[in-house]
């Protein structure tokens, strides 16, 4: 059984009078362990299509089986714990809250989840240093650079030990040191963890390193 | 290490802005203090009318005709006037169905010159043997009726003359007196008249130095029946006798009443427009707090913060904005109420004074009003954010 079903999906975004075909009818089947990327141009519908995968976008139709339980049915309350749960997200830009250090950011999806569960120093450590970072523990966002506050995110998204990893454009803004870097993180935690890291770049070098390659094109997508 | 709270993040966010901070904490702050301004001022009049009147002990109080002024004004105020009527209509009242007891007294001012050796003061002569209104307050003070030649000053005299020792004498009306104790305070306008019996008025009319003449008399204090209706007795007795007009004790103070509803109109005018002004503010700035924080919020759904943690978390920051503000203008109202209000000749005049449990009791529920109105004006703004999808709150930015 697929662990992600998606079975027709669509999302059109109403711009003036217009509405705008975003996804068109697309179907896909995520397997536990899958490490798979999206390429396709700017607002071909990889973000838009992952965003309702990951529970922060309703789509207009279709199914999203997460098991036989479809996503689009759930109340707001069920689909955040989906998320705290289950996802972990990584956006195109700075996604730290400047108002937390390196610590406090990682901590943050404890502060979300059930019953109040804090999440214990130790494991907050265990992925810092993980990523490289347990130096910077006590360190503002503004005090790290670029690739820094990226590692921050991936221990961010990987704290609540997530079944799936949704990485949009992760490496969009940064070098080719850092980005080299980050996809070897990937990797790792693909292989050593089972973590499914469902990963949406323009770069199609960076798509070579996934096991699985698809193309959006318009709302449609292909296998690459 | 520190556990990652709500709480925590709310006061970082409130930390980020420190100007913005300042300017919701102090329009919250002006706001509660004039809340509690207005209400001790209020409630400090109203008590302060119940008390006076309640504390003359009688039902009905009757004065010369077209006198009912000058008496609140003695009673209440403290003013000086004075006014007389025939000592022959006690025996009427007192004849008068449901009446039980009558007393009454007679209202002087001394002159400075060479009759009296102290600054005007408002003296009060009365009765020993049918008073009720000064006998529990000289029993207290000097647990003895006062003697001929003998006088004794309410609290406010004894201040303004500088009585601070007792058995000091002094000359009224070309007369001595001794002086022989001070009542207690009592919140009305008898605190500032020099009290004595009137056996001693024979002398100070013959002094020549006085309006008053013989068989004249002020006020008849009146007690009634239990449940007489002092209205009705009232009328009853203005019915029978002209040269009479009669106040019941629930009718003292009109006069004030009628200013402090004006007044009370005036400070509710200015509470609602300060009332819709800070929710305005806390509105314009809740939105732009808001809009700046829409991509931050957008993260915290997608990490799995649910809509009820973001209405939390920005309404921690209203309750830590609310509650500073609330303590800094409930510190200033306070502080304006009771030191203020001095000037107000209004509450001067009727010694006026709430306790502290009062000022703690108007400071809490002002504060819990002022902490309603920041909610309100931050409620529209939270509840745009929390309902905006994830992704479209990041896209915003």
């Amino acid at each position: 059984m697929a662990r992600i079903e998606v079975i027709g999906l669509s999302k059109t975004y109403l711009v003036g009078d217009t509405l705008i075909p975003a996804v068109d009818n697309v179907s896909l089947t995520i397997e536990q362990g899958d490490f798979m990327s999206i390429v396709g141009h700017s607002g071909s519908g990889k973000t838009t299509l992952v965003s309702m995968v990951g529970g922060i976008l309703r789509p207009s139709s279709g199914q999203i089986l997460y098991y036989d339980e479809d996503l689009c049915r759930l109340d707001d309350d069920h689909l955040s714990e989906y998320r705290n749960a289950k996802i972990g997200f990584m956006f195109q830009f700075a996604s730290l809250l400047p108002i937390l250090t390196t610590r406090e950011n990682v901590q943050l999806p404890g502060l979300f989840g059930p019953g109040k569960t804090r999440l214990p120093k130790s494991r907050v450590e265990e992925y810092l240093e993980m990523v490289g970072l347990k130096d910077k523990m006590d360190a503002y966002p503004a005090q790290l650079s670029g690739g820094q506050q990226r590692r921050v995110a991936i221990a961010r998204a990987l704290i609540t030990a997530p079944e799936i990893i949704l990485a949009d454009e992760p490496t969009g803004d940064l070098d080719e040191e850092t980005e080299a870097e980050i996809m070897a993180l990937f990797q790792r935690i693909n292989q050593e963890k089972k973590v499914t890291i469902i990963l949406i770049t323009h770069n199609l070098a960076l798509a070579a390193k996934t096991r699985i390659r698809l193309r959006m094109t318009k709302g449609e997508l292909t296998t690459l | 290490m520190n556990d990652l709270t709500f709480l925590l993040v709310a006061l970082k966010n409130l930390q980020r802005k420190p100007f913005r901070t300042g300017v919701l904490i102090l329009a919250i702050g002006l706001l509660v203090s004039l809340l509690i301004f207005a209400t001790s001022f209020t409630i400090s009049v109203n008590s302060s009318l119940k008390k006076a009147s309640d504390r003359l002990g009688a039902d009905l109080i009757v004065v010369p005709v077209g006198a009912r002024g000058f008496a609140e004004e003695f009673l209440l105020e403290s003013k000086e006037t004075s006014f007389y009527m025939a000592r022959t209509l006690i025996e009427k009242i007192r004849r008068v169905e449901g009446v039980t007891a009558v007393t009454h007294q007679t209202y002087l001012s001394s002159i400075s010159g060479l009759c009296c050796d102290i600054i005007p003061t408002r003296i009060a002569a009365f009765n020993q043997q049918s008073d009720f209104i000064i006998k529990p307050w000289l029993q207290k003070s000097i647990g003895r009726p006062l003697a001929k030649g003998e006088a004794i000053a309410g609290a406010g005299t004894a201040e303004n003359l500088g009585l601070g020792l007792l058995n000091v004498e002094a000359t009224l009306f070309n007369n001595r007196f001794k002086i022989v104790g001070v009542l207690e305070r009592t919140g009305t306008g008898l605190d500032n008249v020099l009290f004595m019996t009137e056996e001693n008025l024979e002398a100070i009319i013959k002094s020549g130095q006085s309006p008053l003449k013989r068989e004249e008399i002020s006020i008849i204090f009146v007690k009634l029946e239990k449940g007489r209706d002092p209205d009705y007795v009232g009328r009853v007795i203005e019915g029978n006798i002209v040269e009479v007009d009669v106040v019941a004790r629930s009718q003292m103070g009109e006069k004030f009443i009628a200013i402090l509803a004006d007044i009370n109109k005036i400070f509710m005018v200015a509470i609602l427009l300060s009332s819709l002004l800070t929710i305005l503010l806390v509105w314009a700035i809740f939105s732009a707090i808001a809009n700046e924080r829409a991509r931050e919020i957008g993260i915290m759904r997608a990490i799995g913060a649910k809509q009820s943690h973001i209405v939390k978390l920005f309404f921690l920051e209203v309750l830590v904005l609310t509650l500073i503000g609330s303590l800094l203008g409930g510190v200033a109202g306070t502080w304006l109420a009771t030191r203020l209000a001095s000037s107000f000749t209004l509450i001067q005049n009727l010694s006026a004074s709430l306790g502290t449990a009062a000022h703690l009791v108007i400071a809490a529920v002002n504060l819990i009003l002022g902490s309603a109105i920041c909610l309100a004006g931050a409620l529209l703004p939270i509840n745009r954010i929390k309902k905006m999808e994830p992704l479209l709150a990041i896209k915003e930015e």
